[in-house]
């Protein structure tokens, strides 16, 4: 740490410049930190922090497209609460995250696990792997929605050629389960890289000594992973489960492509229906107040994944 | 070193049952992606016809909806775009984040935990929510309907995930290596430069491709703030172009798709061992 | 592509992000507005992106003409039809984007205070050519004045394949709905269904908008407040509807969106679909053999006569637009007869025009299978009708209240029970606006 201006006068050495000074004023432990994380600052309060107040305040007034609007306190959301079509849409948004997410989870640990145990062919098959994580969102859900099409969907093309079931085959994107089924398949295709990956990184950083430990106690693969690897991806596996909750609960993109909330809403998600009241339809408020329901629900998860991350 | 208990018999079993148990899933993986390269390579009359195998290209291969992707359309534009719009993008926000991610991780100061919580909460915001404010800024800001306003505004919802990582990563690094280098003179920003940083290397791989995969495949702020052709991004061109209310032009668009995911998947493909272990220190330690 | 207007616009691109994005920032702290810069005027248009590829062409061309005429430069930009309300939306908002905007339905009832007052315009146009058609007027007219000038129609006829229905023994094709369902069951009987719609498309509310009236329903009553449809005449409407799906229709109706009736036709599938010529064009364009067999007629009828919604669209000038007046001349010029007369042919006939006079082009007259397709003008209503239309239509068709409605009672809801279900659902779309227009 450089040296105080008054020692140095009593010390007789010349008064270090003014650059000098400003250097030694930034050097600060709390100065540095502030001015460091400044940048982040800005950009949250300018294009994070005010776009929020503004929906906020759109939430808790009447504005439509074409005219400002008054303040109506809580009555939108009131009305909401009361629709049918949002309390659809709740119940949707929690049958869709949770199972999407549970699959996620499972499906995601396996492969991370045999991606660990491929030696060869590694990069091209992670590459493969990779592939509906990295590909545009809203082109591949094209691609599935042709997949799905009512007349010319070989899904049920394949699955009539397997003999699994008899023509014509369901109409996927028609009916309320299967809907539903269509839209968390693509969600979790998607999503699947994401978690192996993490997952994979996570098991790549398990010390072997742990494994063979484990052996030489008698484990055997399934002992080794419920002792071992279950308990030391855990932090990892609460991590990547936290964020794909976040990116799943706020999704978009596939159900506006796919269904557009259809049929008869039991595909709506929040912010499908929000975009459609909101900006197809107009009423500015009520779709600010559909969008802030989320936020919420998704503090609430959140925090608790995150006491449970802290009390490990 | 204990020897193997497994002998080579059983290895290979394993690794037999290893990649059969893999196929269904590289299948699934690659299955849609197959389908988008037959389908942009087959002639729209197979294409539409029912009794034809989806699978196979019966008639012929042709190049015609990749020639009017590029000749008929301002796809290469778009594509120019795009990559201009994720690397500025993608490299701003690593700026942002490596700086307040060593801010969090390191430094004390009042307000270091509300300012690290709030960074998080960012993260729980749904674009969708803040799409119709962030234009009446981006118009204040004088940049609408230009990239500049993807530039701008994509940052915020990739630094709160970024810095949240590097913020992990940063800790590994062990704190004696940077106050040695601090007790030698060197200034708090000559150590990040010199000394954390290239032990970060990783993390910083991982934020990157992170955020060159999100800005590249964005849609609802490219629609929203752009309207101009020639301002417009792959992702947001192909859908628009390629998709006239009750046609779709599927030959084309799935070639879009195919050639616009190229880039990313070459990027992919080169640095993933460094994503892997990038990943690893953040999620772990985070 | 004109250069001119190329470098204009980079250059105007580099000031901006350059300059204006320090300068913007500024002011914007100071004044929240970003100053303009001086330069040559630029009219800038935002439409969607047209069925028929060829006439977007035509448009831009004479976009181009105008610009020179004029001595400004002109911007056609299109987007997906399906984008544009997102897209109007922001643009309301931040006060800032396009001059001139291509509305559709309620739109200028929608923006009403923000567009500009174009009666002048419409008045000119109106007194040239012999008046425009009464539906066209009631779309574009507020209390307030026009807020859009009419720019064209799409008819909706019943698009439906010869070949089929000479197979099943049909010499005349269906006059009513309750026609087409009784053709309709032997047409499935062979294989080849018919298909409406009942799905989150717009489609699927047209063709609901139309049977209602047909039937002497309504949704909202003449006040344009109350909703109106819960009635025995709306319980008509959907008990043909579910008899149709049974007898005449095939289940993926439900999953349909814009382009899958089209799709239905053009496999050889579908023998008949409720929309503008739009698969009649593909077929020709790509050279389908399946273009010989479809044909068209006119929409069907029923107890209260022959109605029908096709969809109008409008020139809308924003307010906040600088370019107002330049605006007001290209739309003069996009209407002289030269003009609109080239756009109709580029568009193979799909764009109707709504002026009386110059409906009498002989493109329809001269093809056997458009002949009929002017008609449709004369029973033609805006959505809302009885009501004016107002922005809560805007909201009920977005909703999709109304194929949801049919949807539950064809999956098995009572009848009455989904009419309330409907009812409510008005109720509250309406309700959002009531305070709003005072």
């Amino acid at each position: 740490m450089a040296v105080g201006p008054h020692v140095l006068e009593a010390a007789g050495l010349p008064r270090p410049g003014r650059l000098t000074r400003v250097r030694e004023w930034w050097e600060q432990e709390h100065v540095f930190g502030y001015s460091l994380i400044l940048p982040a600052l800005l950009l949250i309060v300018c294009l994070v922090a005010y776009p929020f107040g503004m929906a906020i305040y759109f939430s808790l007034s009447d504005t439509w497209v074409g005219s400002p609007g008054e303040f109506i306190g809580l009555q939108n959301f009131r009305d909401i609460l009361g629709n049918e079509i949002f309390q659809q849409t709740v119940y949707n948004s929690f049958v869709f995250t949770s199972i999407a997410v549970v699959l996620k989870t499972v499906l995601g640990l396996w492969l991370a696990m045999l991606l660990f145990r491929t030696l060869r062919l590694k990069r091209v098959i992670r590459g493969a792997v990779l592939l509906p994580w990295v590909i545009p969102t809203a082109l591949s859900t094209l691609a599935w929605w042709w997949m799905f099409d009512s007349l010319y969907s070989v899904v049920n093309w394949t699955a009539i050629g397997l003999g699994i079931i008899d023509a014509p085959g369901p109409n996927w994107l028609g009916q309320k389960y299967h809907a539903m089924a269509a839209v968390i398949a693509v969600n979790v295709w998607r999503g699947l890289p994401f978690f192996a990956v993490i997952v994979l990184a996570g098991l790549v950083s398990i010390p072997r000594e742990f494994y063979e430990a484990a052996e030489v106690d008698g484990a055997g693969a399934w002992g080794r992973f419920r002792n071992v690897t279950l308990p030391l991806l855990k932090p990892v596996l609460a991590v990547v489960i936290l964020f794909s909750t976040i990116f799943t609960f706020a999704d978009f993109n596939i159900v506006y492509v796919l269904t557009r909330g259809g049929p008869v809403n039991t595909t709506h998600l929040f912010a499908t229906l929000a975009y459609q009241v909101g900006l197809t339809g107009g009423n500015l408020g009520q779709g600010a107040a559909i969008s802030l329901f989320l936020f919420p629900i998704l503090a609430a998860v959140v925090f608790i994944q995150l006491r449970y991350i802290r009390r490990e | 070193m204990i020897a193997g208990v497994r002998g080579r018999g059983a290895r290979l079993r394993s690794s037999v049952f290893g990649y059969a148990n893999l196929l269904p899933y590289v299948l699934f993986a690659l299955f849609p992606f197959y389908y988008m390269v037959i389908t942009s390579l087959k002639n729209d009359a197979e294409l539409y016809d029912l009794k034809a195998v989806p699978f196979l290209i019966q008639t012929g291969v042709i190049a015609e909806h990749y020639g009017y992707l590029f000749f008929k359309t301002e796809f290469l534009t778009w594509m120019k775009n795009s990559l201009i719009i994720s690397v500025a993008a993608t490299s701003i926000s690593l700026v942002i984040s490596i700086l307040a991610g060593y801010s969090l991780a390191r430094l004390r100061f009042r307000g270091v935990s509300a300012f690290g919580t709030a960074v998080f909460i960012t993260y729980l915001v749904p674009p969708t929510l803040l799409f119709l404010p962030l234009s009446q800024v981006v118009v204040w800001l004088g940049i609408s309907d230009t990239i500049w306003a993807l530039i701008v505004t994509y940052p915020t919802f990739l630094v709160p995930f970024s810095t949240w990582l590097l913020m992990g990563y940063f800790r590994t690094i062990p704190r004696e290596v940077e106050e040695c280098a601090l007790v030698d003179g060197a200034s708090r920003m000559q150590t990040i430069l010199r000394i954390v940083l290239p032990m970060a290397v990783p993390g910083i791989v991982c934020v990157t491709l992170f955020g060159f995969t999100l800005t590249w495949n964005e849609f609802t702020y490219a629609l929203t703030f752009i309207s101009q052709s020639a301002n417009k991004t792959a992702v947001v061109g192909v859908t628009a172009d390629l998709i006239r209310g009750d046609i779709y032009y599927w030959g084309s668009l799935m070639a879009g798709a195919v050639v616009a995911s190229v880039p990313i998947v070459v990027i992919y493909v080169l640095f993933l061992d460094y994503y892997v272990s990038g990943l690893t220190a953040g999620a772990v330690k985070g | 592509m004109d250069t001119s207007a190329l470098r204009i616009t980079d250059r105007r691109q580099f000031l901006r992000s350059a300059g204006g994005a320090t300068v913007g920032m500024a002011s914007w702290l100071a004044l929240g507005q970003a100053p303009a810069f001086a330069q040559k005027r630029e009219l800038t248009f935002l439409s969607w992106n047209h069925f028929v590829p060829a006439s977007d062409e035509e448009l831009r061309k004479q976009a181009e003409a105008f610009a020179k005429q004029a001595g400004v430069s002109v911007r056609v930009d299109t987007i997906a039809h399906l984008q544009l309300d997102a897209k109007f939306a922001a643009e309301a908002q931040s006060q800032s984007g396009h001059d001139m905007i291509r509305t559709h339905n309620v739109v200028p009832f929608l923006y009403e205070h923000l567009l500009a007052d174009v009666s002048d315009v419409v008045a000119k146009l109106g007194k040239q050519y012999g008046g425009w058609y009464p539906f066209a007027a009631e779309a574009h007219e507020t209390k307030n004045g026009w807020r859009g000038v009419p720019w064209f129609w799409i008819s909706f006829p019943a698009t439906y394949n010869e070949t089929h229905f000479k197979k099943a023994g049909f010499k005349e094709t269906p006059k009513t709905w309750d026609d087409l369902l009784k053709m309709g069951r032997t047409l499935k009987g062979q294989g080849n269904p018919v298909g409406i719609p009942v799905s989150h498309c717009s489609d699927a509310n047209t063709t609901f908008w139309s049977i209602q009236w047909c039937y002497g329903g309504k949704v909202l009553e003449a006040d344009g407040r109350t909703p109106g449809i819960n009635s025995d005449k709306t319980a008509q409407v959907i008990e043909l509807y579910k008899a149709l799906y049974k007898d005449a229709m095939e289940p993926e109706v439900l999953s349909w969106d814009d382009a899958s009736n089209n799709r239905f036709i053009l496999s050889g599938k579908g023998s008949w679909i409720h929309n503008p010529i739009s698969p009649y064009n593909a077929a020709l364009a790509k050279k389908m053999p399946v273009a010989d067999d479809i044909n068209h007629h006119n929409s069907p009828g029923g107890p209260a006569g022959i109605h029908s919604a096709p969809p109008i669209l409008g020139l809308g000038i924003w307010k906040f637009s600088k370019n107002v007046e330049v605006a007001k001349e290209f739309i003069q010029f996009l209407f002289r007869k030269e003009n609109y007369d080239a756009w109709i042919v580029a568009s193979n006939a799909f764009n109707h025009p709504p002026l009386k006079h110059l409906a009498d082009h002989p493109i329809w007259a001269r093809n056997a299978k458009l002949a009929m397709l002017p008609a449709e003008a004369q029973y033609a209503h805006p959505r809302g009708w009885p009501a004016k239309p107002n922005p809560s239509v805007q909201l009920i068709d977005s909703n999709y209240i109304l194929p949801d409605m049919v949807a539950k009672a064809i999956n098995g809801m009572p009848t009455k029970r989904a009419m309330a279900w409907a009812q409510d659902q008005i109720a509250l779309a309406v309700q959002g606006k009531l305070k709003a227009a005072g």
